[in-house]
């Protein structure tokens, strides 16, 4: 495996930190798969209604533009009339929100305000037509602004769950092994310190030893010497002892120094 | 007397309106009107009719406005062949018909007027049969106050806005209400000068203008429910004439809701038919769509006009006849383009719904 | 996110042809700014599609305008725009028209649908 791997130093803090994180990343990873299911769930929710809404709409638009035509038979052409009153708007929409998985949805809602710009059009003749005429494009509006909610949903939350998607994604198959090689890199690298360690351990106290039982022999020796020499020269007295102690410390230290790394 | 000297002036004219009368679409015609299931079905059952020449050169998916178009083309072609060949006193009385298109015209001038648009596109908007000479100068107005002042005076209506009207109303006033007001003034000046015509068409005419008078009152009343509209302003738009003036009126300028109409109505054995399934529709109109089955009350004021028209046909040496062909053949383009919607929008269920003329 | 700009939108803009934006105006939608702005567009015969186009940007960028509604056959002359629109706000919604009945096929968004779930 061409190991993607943090730059770090492979020390026990470092595998710790690490660690951490791993536990991190898969608990936000199972958080934001959650979330996705979760959003995707409504996603396919709210295409189903989008398509119902959508015939809906056909049907409605054909029933409002059919009440024109029955106006049109009454009253005649309006439209530039009604083209040039217009002056502003009494059917506006208010944008709410919605939550959905921490997701804020705008839901549009009509609101419409009843001073109609309209009331006195086809007063001598077919203002009542005009004005169911108006009652049903006023339904099918609202039907229409149902649907743009709808819609403005539906892209809103396809963006939002294609970025979840991604984030998820990342996390599986980019974060998670990196975290992963990471550690195992730690390990491995701990691991070899340890190994090397110990054989150098292994080494060392070998080596100790053959030196402690050099040592012991030499004492042994220079112990037989000396009694030897004592048996020589038992009167020459304590300065040549000391003499002979300082000797064997140095010899001391000098061992000492090779112990100490 | 004026029988024997009629047809000097008015013969042909005469002869040639009830030919026309004979081009109306009838009954069968209708029946295959209604059974076409597509736009060219209907394009090629119409090729019977008096609009085939008007129709033989459109493109294949024919859109109910241009057939609106090309039948009020058909229209207007007739009624130009007719003043042209008229001499006084028709010709008087055919311009007297034209002054209701007028109307409509200025006020669609006026209404882009007063938006600041260029009122050069609105033209095509025009009804043609409500075009004068002037109307074009309209255009070159820019303010309400030129528009009034320059070339209103010089237009056929002068007339009925130095009456009714001040170029500061034409700022200040709901558009709907200027039309309305002239729309009266017309009636009134149009019933009198048909008076003053003599018998048979003084009595002809008054019928049908009285009819139009009191539906337009009709109208006004139940239409000025609800709004701004208030009860003084109302009575002013009531034409002075018709069978409801002035008792039925001056009541009708007093009452909230569709019910107290029915009840004044009641007294008018005419109206009061018409009224009798009428009053639970209107009021609930606002529910839309439920015009199915029933008739609404713009229905049977069409039916009643079309019988009125048919009947003036009924009587000889008088002018209504071109009036009421006008009227007929305007409900007929109705009635076909309402078929095409009928067609082109598959609703076919409400295709009977128009008002059969023979 | 627009979270924070979309509760100025209140508007609905129109682009289509004279008997919808009759009709929709008659519901009330219509809308002249103070830079005299109409928030509709009639589009008959003699407008052109830079027009259409024009105003389409025009109405996207616009911050009071929450939904758009198009004509679907309108929609079809400026199709490459409204493909690559993917924008929120505002929301651009295709309707059907009186001559044009309602293609689910060309909808832009319905379109983005069945790439999504692949069928």
């Amino acid at each position: 495996m061409a190991a993607v791997r943090d730059n770090v130093f492979p020390t026990r803090m470092n595998l710790t930190t690490t660690k951490t994180r791993l536990k991190g990343a898969q608990t936000g990873h199972s958080l934001l798969k959650r979330k996705s299911e979760a959003l995707t769930t409504r996603f396919r929710a709210i295409v189903r209604k989008i398509e119902d809404a959508k015939l809906k709409m056909g049907k409605v638009m054909q029933n409002a533009s059919f009440s024109l035509a029955e106006v049109a038979y009454i009253t005649g052409d309006i439209s530039y009339q009604v083209r040039e009153s217009a002056k502003h708007a009494t059917f506006k929409v208010s944008a709410k929100q919605e939550n959905v998985s921490g997701v804020l949805i705008p839901a549009f809602e009509p609101s419409l305000q009843t001073a109609s710009q309209f009331e006195l059009t086809g007063l001598g003749r077919g203002g009542q037509q005009i004005q169911k005429a108006r009652a049903v494009y006023i339904k099918a509006v609202e039907t229409l602004v149902e649907l743009a909610s709808l819609q403005t949903a539906f892209v809103i939350l396809d963006e939002v769950i294609k970025l979840t998607n991604r984030r998820v994604n990342a996390i599986e198959y980019v974060i998670i092994p990196r975290i992963e090689n990471t550690i195992s890199y730690i390990n491995s690298e701990l691991d070899e310190q340890d190994r090397e360690e110990f054989y150098r351990l292994k080494k060392i106290q070998g080596k100790k030893k053959d030196r402690a039982a050099a040592a012991q022999k030499l004492l042994d020796e220079s112990a037989k010497q000396s009694i030897n020499d004592g048996n020589l020269h038992a009167g020459i007295g304590a300065g040549d002892e000391s003499s002979q102690t300082e000797v064997r410390d140095i010899l001391a230290e000098q061992a000492d120094d090779d112990i100490i790394f | 007397m004026n029988e024997i000297y009629f047809n000097i002036d008015a013969g042909y004219l005469e002869g040639i309106v009830r030919g026309y009368r004979d081009g109306l679409i009838t009954a069968p015609q209708y029946m295959n009107l209604t059974q076409c299931e597509t736009m060219d079905d209907l394009k090629l059952q119409l090729a019977t009719t008096d609009y085939a020449s008007f129709l033989q050169n459109e493109p294949s998916p024919l859109a109910t406005s241009t057939l609106s178009a090309r039948c009020t083309e058909a229209l207007v072609a007739e009624f130009q062949y007719m003043q042209q060949n008229a001499a006084e006193p028709i010709s008087k009385f055919l311009d007297y018909i034209t002054y209701g298109y007028m109307i409509d015209n200025v006020i669609l001038l006026i209404t882009g007027t007063l938006h600041e648009r260029d009122t050069h596109d609105l033209l095509e908007k025009c009804h043609p049969l409500g075009f004068f000479d002037t109307m074009p100068a309209l255009c070159v107005a820019t303010t309400v106050q030129d528009l009034y002042s320059t070339v209103l005076v010089d237009s056929p209506l002068a007339g009925y806005f130095r009456e009714c009207l001040s170029a500061e109303d034409l700022n200040e006033l709901n558009i709907e209400i200027i039309r309305n007001t002239l729309y009266k003034a017309y009636l009134e000046d149009f019933y009198s000068y048909c008076q003053s015509l003599g018998e048979p068409t003084g009595s002809v005419m008054a019928e049908l203008l009285r009819f139009e008078a009191d539906r337009r009152t009709v109208n006004i009343t139940i239409n000025s429910f609800g709004t701004e509209l208030s009860k003084d302003d109302r009575a002013k738009l009531y034409p002075r004439l018709g069978n409801m003036y002035p008792e039925a009126q001056t009541k009708l300028a007093r009452v909230d809701d569709m019910d107290q109409v029915k009840s004044i109505l009641e007294q008018y054995s005419e109206y009061k038919i018409m009224l009798a399934g009428v009053s639970m529709n209107a009021s609930s109109s606002s529910s839309g769509g439920n015009s199915s089955g029933d008739l609404s009350l713009e229905d049977r004021f069409f039916a009643k006009e079309v019988q009125l028209n048919k009947e003036s046909f009924e009587q000889q040496f008088h002018f209504g006849v071109f009036y009421s062909w006008l009227r007929l053949k305007e409900q007929e383009i109705r009635n076909i383009v309402w078929i095409a919607e009928c067609i082109s929008q598959q609703q076919k269920d409400k295709v009977n719904n128009y008002t059969a003329i023979y | 996110m627009a979270s924070a700009t979309h509760k100025d939108r209140t508007l609905i803009a129109a682009i289509g042809d004279e008997d919808t934006i009759t009709g929709l105006l008659l519901a009330g939608i219509g809308d002249i700014d103070i830079h005299q702005r109409p928030n509709f567009l009639v589009v008959d015969s003699k407008t052109t599609q830079e027009q259409i186009e024009e105003r389409f940007t025009e109405y996207t960028a616009r911050k009071d305008i929450a939904i758009i509604l198009i004509n679907q056959h309108v929609a079809e002359d400026i199709r490459g725009i409204l493909d690559e629109y993917s924008a929120a706000f505002p929301t651009v919604l295709e309707i059907p028209s009186k001559d044009h009945p309602y293609d689910p096929s060309k909808d832009s968004v319905l379109k983005r649908v069945k790439l999504l779930f692949g069928d």
